[in-house]
């Protein structure tokens, strides 16, 4: 299986900069999540690497080869698009095998390969429909067909899911990891959906204003964001931010923001006196709720706070209070839940939080 | 009440189908009737025959000049249909320069009326020693910029994931054109078809300046030249050639009618 390398690709529309730097190594196998807001970057570097974009400078290797001046169909990578771009007066048949014939690849193959990307897919009785015949998630899996029966070097996956309804959207996911599992195609996929990315990536590369953030194992984006933004965007439900300064005694540094103190057993970079503005984060998931009267105090810092909304999941529900002028968020078993108005004590445990600088840069 | 009002209602729309309908009638049966039953606006002859026709034929080379109409309208209407269409596609769907002036002068083209440029026109024909050949007919023809924005209109609307997905299937832009934006267009290629076909068909003015030989008229120049020549001799002549004239351009319309029907209806280009 081949590698896919990018050497400091820059992509410009004019005067704006849409891709900086982007430099990166995609392994053998491996399934890469591109993921990042509307305006990251993150659909035109594939886009690139597709060959339906230019680069403006630098250079995309597909198994060592420079591909960056090749066209397309020279490149022998596929696409599955979002829209699924499924030609729509051709059968499924004709859709899976159009790809194939206009490589010349001879007849009983092409039949062998639509028999076996048919079968694999749950597309066999389907193969004499055309797409306005198929739903949803049956476009979808056409999509991945016509992707899988020319067996190229790397899968391309643009936003696939965005179009199905979430319960489909769960499902397709499933099948795209066990299929990527299954055929080990190098395959990087783009999605703005954290989810995606946390549940189907190999590793993830976190891009804004297309720039890399941070890339990474899933589990080490959510326990070690290098900034602000990876912290903000990978997790659910997002990280709670809460701008003060540090202050207090040398060794036992305090968090002091308008009416709340947490207390910092780690060490930070950064000196305890320093009046410079800086940002605690902490998860919903960390936050611990107790009623405010209640004479158990946990062993870390607590803020006393009021119920101002309840969110009902089911499970874990999501409780938003006011702390001081700060609106925080915290993921609360179903068991124990408070009413709004209700006041609270919020348990914050200092070695789950996290320091940002003024930049949004991670202190550690 | 209700079905009288209804009844009064549909009276009131044959009648009016009736007004539009008649004189084509008129003219069909006309054209079937011998001399002396010309002036009656009865539809059924008395005594039916083909004199007309005869006489036409005899008259004139009306068969030849049926062949020359074909060949000049069906030539047109291809060139416009496969040209109009791959510079309907450039300009929809390519990135290259001076793009954007290629469709405002293409607008422009549309401004400018006919009869402006036709004095220029027949003078750079007989400049290219083109009178009285098939080239005067068709060259001028072969580009018709109605016809470019119309498709240009259509080939916006297609989804860019459909050629995305056809470039990296392998496809060409001209392959990509032609095996899937054309099946997508159909009622836009059948409407301008259709119109440059009648268009073309049509035609009188131009085959009237460029052409004077009589074995390369086209039917309405022959027809023209026949009926206000004096020709023709007598009405009900007159019409039969008309009839000729008027033939094809309904049956085209029977065949493309589907299509029409479907643009009005709005495109089934969704997947």
């Amino acid at each position: 299986m081949p590698s896919v390398t990018f050497d400091h690709v820059y992509k410009r529309f004019g005067d704006t900069r849409v891709v900086e730097d982007f430099d990166l190594t995609v392994t053998d196998g491996e399934l890469l999540v591109l993921v990042g807001g509307s305006g990251s970057g993150k659909s035109t570097i594939l886009r690139m690497l597709a060959g339906l974009e230019l680069v403006t400078s630098g250079t995309i290797r597909i198994d060592h080869r420079d591909v960056t001046a090749l066209p397309s169909r020279e490149r022998d990578v596929a696409m599955v698009f979002q829209d699924y771009a499924l030609y729509p007066h051709m059968t499924v048949r004709e859709n899976l095998s159009l790809g194939l014939r206009l490589r010349k690849v001879p007849r009983p193959e092409i039949d062998r390969r639509v028999e076996w990307a048919g079968s694999m897919l749950g597309l066999a009785p389907l193969l004499d429909r055309k797409p306005k015949q198929l739903s949803g998630g049956q476009r979808q899996r056409v999509a991945m067909g016509r992707a899988i029966v020319r067996e190229p070097l790397v899968f391309l996956f643009d936003e696939p899911l965005s179009n199905l309804d979430a319960g489909l959207r769960a499902q397709m996911r499933i099948e795209i990891g066990a299929l990527q599992r299954r055929l080990k195609t190098t395959t990087i996929y783009v999605t703005h959906d954290q989810v995606e990315a946390m549940t189907l990536g190999d590793r993830i590369v976190v891009l804004a204003d297309g720039r890399i953030q941070q890339v990474g194992q899933p589990i080490e984006l959510y326990r070690a964001p290098v900034n602000r933004f990876v912290a903000g965007f990978i997790g659910t439900p997002r990280m709670n931010f809460v701008e003060g300064h540090l202050g207090g005694d040398l060794g036992a540094a305090t968090f002091i923001a308008e009416g709340a103190r947490v207390k910092l057993t780690r060490a930070f970079p950064l000196a305890p006196e320093s009046s410079a503005v800086v940002t605690l984060g902490v998860r919903p998931e960390d936050l611990r709720l107790s009623p405010a009267d209640s004479s158990e105090r946990p062993a870390s810092s607590t803020l006393l706070g009021r119920v101002v909304l309840v969110e009902r999941l089911g499970g874990t529900s999501h409780v938003h209070l006011d702390v001081g002028a700060h609106r925080l968020m915290a993921s609360v078993s179903d068991s124990a839940l408070p009413q709004v108005g209700d006041h609270v004590a919020v348990g914050v445990p200092s070695e789950r939080v996290y320091l940002f600088a003024a930049d949004g840069r991670a202190l550690r | 009440m209700k079905a009288l009002g209804r009844v009064a209602l549909y009276l009131a729309l044959t009648l009016a189908a009736l007004t539009f309908i008649y004189p084509f009638l008129w003219m069909a049966s006309t054209t079937l009737k011998p001399p002396f039953e010309v002036g009656t606006l009865t539809l059924v002859p008395d005594q039916m025959t083909l004199d007309n026709y005869r006489t036409m034929w005899a008259r004139a080379p009306f068969g030849r000049a049926l062949l020359n109409s074909a060949l000049v309208a069906t030539t047109i209407t291809a060139a416009v249909l496969v040209f109009g269409s791959i510079t309907a596609y450039a300009m929809a769907r390519l990135r290259f320069r001076g793009r954007p002036a290629l469709n405002a002068a293409t607008m422009a083209v549309l401004l400018v009326p006919g009869q402006l440029t036709l004095i220029p026109l027949y003078t750079l024909i007989v400049q290219l020693g083109w009178i009285d050949t098939y080239a005067a007919l068709i060259v001028p023809y072969l580009f018709n910029a109605t016809a470019i924005l119309m498709l240009r209109q259509f080939f916006l609307q297609i989804p860019q994931s459909l050629i995305d997905s056809a470039r990296m299937d392998g496809m060409g832009e001209l392959r990509i054109l032609f095996t899937i934006f054309w099946p997508l267009s159909r009622p836009v290629l059948a409407i301008v078809a259709i119109f440059t076909f009648m268009g073309s068909w049509n035609e009188v003015l131009w085959p009237l300046l460029v052409v004077r030989e009589q074995h390369l008229m086209t039917l309405p120049q022959l027809l023209t030249v026949f009926a206000l020549g004096g020709g023709a001799g007598s009405i009900g002549v007159s019409l039969a050639s008309a009839m000729v004239l008027v033939v094809p351009v309904v049956i085209a319309y029977a065949f493309l009618q589907r299509h029409f029907i479907e643009s009005m209806a709005g495109s089934g280009i969704k997947g």
